[in-house]
């Protein structure tokens, strides 16, 4: 009969035991977005320069609202997302910290950090237009706006509206030209796709050369990443395709950004700060270049061979948060034409 | 006499006690819950007008879709290879019993990348018909889109069916032979008129929980861009910024699955009565031969190599072709934390469902079991919204305890459910709670009253009869429930990557990192960790289901 109390006594202990804390008090807590093998080099050459130990926990959705209900009690230092819309998720909850960097305020270009210096970006990702090489007419696309027009019917392929990036891009355009002039464009962007939408921006690259479609749009590192792939099936998906940034003559390409900010509790704000200033170093920004092929947001670091070769572009200069602020109205325009 | 007073004091607090533990357990699992509805309760600030404009009709109809469409799968693999093992005897019949299980082991969203790249364009599949028909671009032909509504239902059913498939042949094992006779001699079809309507309700309740599953489904759905109200309630969330509406989708989807849990309880109300015979000897199965045979194979092995064979012989490719075959630590740790959690809320789940369960059938009114039935149905909810009750409820409490500490105690108090695994131990329960009450409580109604009775005519009090009588009774439904949950938790993702502490994967999540972006090869080594692991615990929920029905 006391066989059992016994055995869930055990139970009890075990439990006890494994739900233990296992952070250090030093240590420096990131809840992050990115995926960790995406910034473990980063953090590798934290670790390496400054002797603090980085304790990282990945999701891709959630964390926000994880960060509010333990409030003040969160182990949380420094917040890492790879859009802007989730990073200002976070400044409209309230979660982060006011920080007071003159190094960050001036690397990093107004446009690209918050005004109330919570968060900032490091790294810029820029939404490309990439066309079949098998194609000759598809160089005539310039702008975004080409992509709705009647002649590319049937020829374009996409991911779901719904994904982050879309709605960013649709954001921008929600921005630059209102309401009624989005929809519509959307609308008509829709009615030229090949397929469904599906699949992320590799498999619409793919999707190009398996002769679905023509035209594709797609964030530019995933071009980079399948250019210089370990699998020879990713490099012929790069090889079939051109890149065109868009808008070069105008308002110029959209990029969205990974940024970051200091949690507002926490217990650690100096060394949180530190790890900030350290994302926007020479080696910091050279690492986004040659992990991710993404844009450092310093002007002043000279680009990696690759991005390069890919040739300055025109960047879209509205402040990044705008396109948060647009994004709720963008997603209803997806719901409502189905992209 | 004095002895007695104490003995009956004693007795009568413990068994008021095991009410109170046993409405406690309740309410901690239904606390996250009640936090979702908080959620919802909010202001949607008119949401709803462009939401029903727009989406939701879409969202509900791909959701009845999917729903309708998983549920003809799984009934048509499960229910056909139940009858077939149980009712004919044919070579490898044996074999086949177990087989017919491993699909379970298999995730949902790991079935829908396998068979994405096994089907694509440059899958081994298409790259042949082009070959042998000297097509070259996609557009030269037709070829089915697995990415779709079809294509999911086809392979979410063969990853599910084997809920179906283990309830239906407990439910054919466990008729008497004599119905059989009866039927034979009425010259009607012995399926149609005798087993379908006895199995029904074992059948349905495994078709409760597929269904369930399937609504919450978020890794398929969002992979094959099917807009169901799951979809939705991310794209509410994190597309508008709106976790209320977001909320208040999901619990439009319980609405969905109180209707599941209803058509479970009738089910299970039936049950009853057909267990009533179940001492006589079952059907003695029919040796077949010759073609016949191979008929029983080829229905066999279809959901079998739909289910198992193919993705995990496209998961073996990845690996014999040399991605990622590197056995790092890192993936030990995960697969190490991955049977510590499976293996902790296995126990968990079987202790809370028995002490509930116990206290409400032997103790409890109408009101308790009702309470007790309710607390299972956090299986309705996608994984995502349920970590965010667990961690707002939990939350709350951590500062509400540190509120204690320093006001009273003069204490710091850092925060414990936030920090440990506690919080990821504590969801899966919540989540698969329903899959152990469902197991104890169809091993409750296998017990004949008049033995529990008689034990307490004999003066047996509550906790000797539960554990020295009711207990040895059920051992193996217990068994087979924690297996089931052992199972499900090791594929469990999106509350493992929500609520882990730092530095910390299970092979869920670590899978995850590298299939969310389509490097389906990184992913192949952990995803098949999570098949073996899976596949030994479901070799041994066979055997118990043989125990179970053989002796």
């Amino acid at each position: 009969m006391y066989k059992i109390p016994l055995s869930m006594s055990l139970l009890g202990l075990f439990l006890g035991l494994i739900i233990l804390p296992t952070v250090g008090l030093a240590d420096l807590n990131i809840y992050s977005h990115r995926q960790p093998f995406l910034i473990s080099p980063f953090i590798e050459a934290y670790e390496k320069e400054s002797g603090t130990k980085v304790n990282i926990v990945y999701a891709s959705k959630g964390l926000a609202q994880r960060l509010q209900a333990e409030g003040e009690l969160s182990p949380a230092d420094v917040i890492l997302t790879v859009d802007i819309a989730r990073l200002s998720v976070y400044a409209d909850k309230d979660l982060l910290a006011v920080v007071q960097s003159s190094l960050l305020e001036n690397s990093i270009p107004p446009h690209l950090r918050d005004k109330d210096n919570k968060w900032f970006a490091f790294s810029k990702r820029a939404r490309v237009i990439a066309v079949s090489k098998q194609s000759s007419d598809v160089n005539n696309i310039k702008d975004y706006e080409d992509l709705s027009n009647k002649e590319w019917e049937g020829r374009i392929c996409s991911r779901p509206g719904s994904h982050v990036y879309n709605r960013a891009l649709l954001a921008s355009i929600l921005h630059a030209h209102g309401y009624e002039k989005a929809k519509k464009w959307a609308k008509s962007l829709r009615d030229n796709f090949a397929r469904r939408p599906q699949g992320n921006d590799r498999a619409q690259v793919k999707a190009i050369q398996e002769g679905i479609c023509d035209i594709a749009i797609i964030n530019h590192y995933y071009y980079g990443k399948l250019k210089f792939s370990e699998k020879v099936e990713h490099r012929s998906w790069a090889d079939n395709v051109d890149i065109i940034f868009p808008n070069q003559g105008n308002r110029g390409t959209h990029i969205n950004i990974s940024g970051g900010g200091v949690a507002k509790y926490s217990k650690n704000k100096k060394e949180a700060v530190k790890f900030l200033e350290f994302l926007i170093s020479d080696k910091a920004q050279e690492l986004y270049a040659s992990i991710n092929f993404e844009y450092p947001v310093r002007t002043d670091v000279p680009l990696s061979e690759e991005l390069a070769s890919w040739g300055k572009f025109k960047e879209d200069k509205m402040p990044i948060g705008k396109i948060a602020v647009l994004a709720p109205e963008a997603q209803k325009i997806i719901d409502v034409i189905g992209w | 006499m004095f002895s007695q007073v104490i003995k009956d004091n004693f007795l009568g607090l413990r068994s008021n006690g095991w009410q109170t533990l046993a409405l406690l357990f309740t309410l901690v699992l239904l606390a996250p819950i009640v936090a979702i509805f908080y959620v919802a309760s909010g202001n949607s600030e008119g949401l709803w007008e462009h939401l029903i404009d727009s989406v939701i009709p879409r969202y509900v109809l791909n959701t009845l879709g999917l729903m309708l469409g998983v549920a003809i799968v799984s009934l048509i693999f499960g229910v056909s290879t139940a009858w077939i093992v149980v009712k004919y005897d044919f070579k490898f019949r044996r074999v086949f019993e177990w087989l017919l299980l491993l699909p379970a082991a298999i995730p949902a969203y790991l079935i829908a990348y396998t068979y994405a790249d096994f089907l694509e364009f440059s899958g081994p599949i298409q790259t042949g018909i082009r070959w042998l028909f000297g097509w070259e671009k996609a557009t030269d032909y037709w070829f089915p889109e697995i990415r779709s509504l079809p294509g999911a239902c086809i392979l979410m059913g063969a990853v599910l069916y084997p809920y179906v498939y283990v309830m239906a042949r407990v439910s054919f094992l466990l008729i008497p032979s004599s119905f059989f006779d009866v039927g034979l001699l009425a010259n009607r079809n012995i399926f149609i008129a005798v087993a379908l309507p006895i199995a029904r309700p074992a059948i349905a309740a495994g078709l409760a929980l597929v269904l369930m599953e399937t609504v919450s489904d978020f890794g398929v759905v969002e992979y094959f861009a099917i807009e169901t109200l799951t979809l939705g309630i991310f794209n509410v969330w994190l597309g508008m910024n709106n976790i209320t509406a977001a909320a208040q989708i999901a619990c439009l989807c319980f609405v969905f699955i109180i209707l599941l849990i209803a058509m479970e309880v009738i089910s299970r109300a039936r049950q009853k009565f057909a267990d009533t015979t179940k001492k006589s000897k079952s059907i003695s199965p029919t040796k077949l031969s010759g073609l016949k045979v191979a008929g029983c194979w080829i229905v066999c092995c279809l959901p079998i190599i739909i289910g198992f064979f193919l993705p995990v012989g496209v998961l073996l490719g990845f690996i014999v072709k040399g991605y990622s075959v590197d056995l790092n630590v890192e993936l030990g740790a995960a697969a190490l934390n991955s049977l510590l959690i499976g293996i902790s809320v296995a126990c968990l789940v079987l202790f809370l469902s028995s002490v509930m369960l116990f206290t409400a059938n032997y103790k409890g009114d109408f009101l308790m079991r009702r309470l007790v039935g309710l607390a299972s149905i956090g299986y309705a909810f996608p994984g995502t919204i349920l970590a965010i009750g667990v961690v707002s409820v939990f939350g709350h409490l951590d500062a509400a305890i540190a509120g204690i500490f320093s006001n009273f105690f003069n204490l710091k108090y850092s925060g414990w459910f936030g920090s440990g695994i506690g919080l990821i131990i504590v969801a899966c329960v919540v989540r698969f709670q329903a899959v152990g009450y469902g197991a104890v409580s169809r091993g409750l109604n296998q017990i004949p009253k008049n033995v529990v009775e008689a034990s307490q005519l004999l003066g047996a009090n509550f906790f000797d009869r539960s554990v020295k009588i009711v207990l040895p009774m059920i051992r193996l439904s217990i068994l087979a429930g924690g297996l089931l949950v052992f199972v499900d938790v090791m594929k469990e993702l999106p509350m493992a990557l929500l609520l882990r502490p730092f530095n910390f994967e299970t092979l869920a999540t670590y899978l995850y990192q590298f299939a969310k972006d389509e490097l389906l090869e990184e992913a192949a080594l952990p995803a098949l960790m999570i098949v073996i692991t899976g596949v030994i615990p479901v070799i041994f929920l066979n055997y118990t289901v043989n125990r179970l029905t053989r002796t």
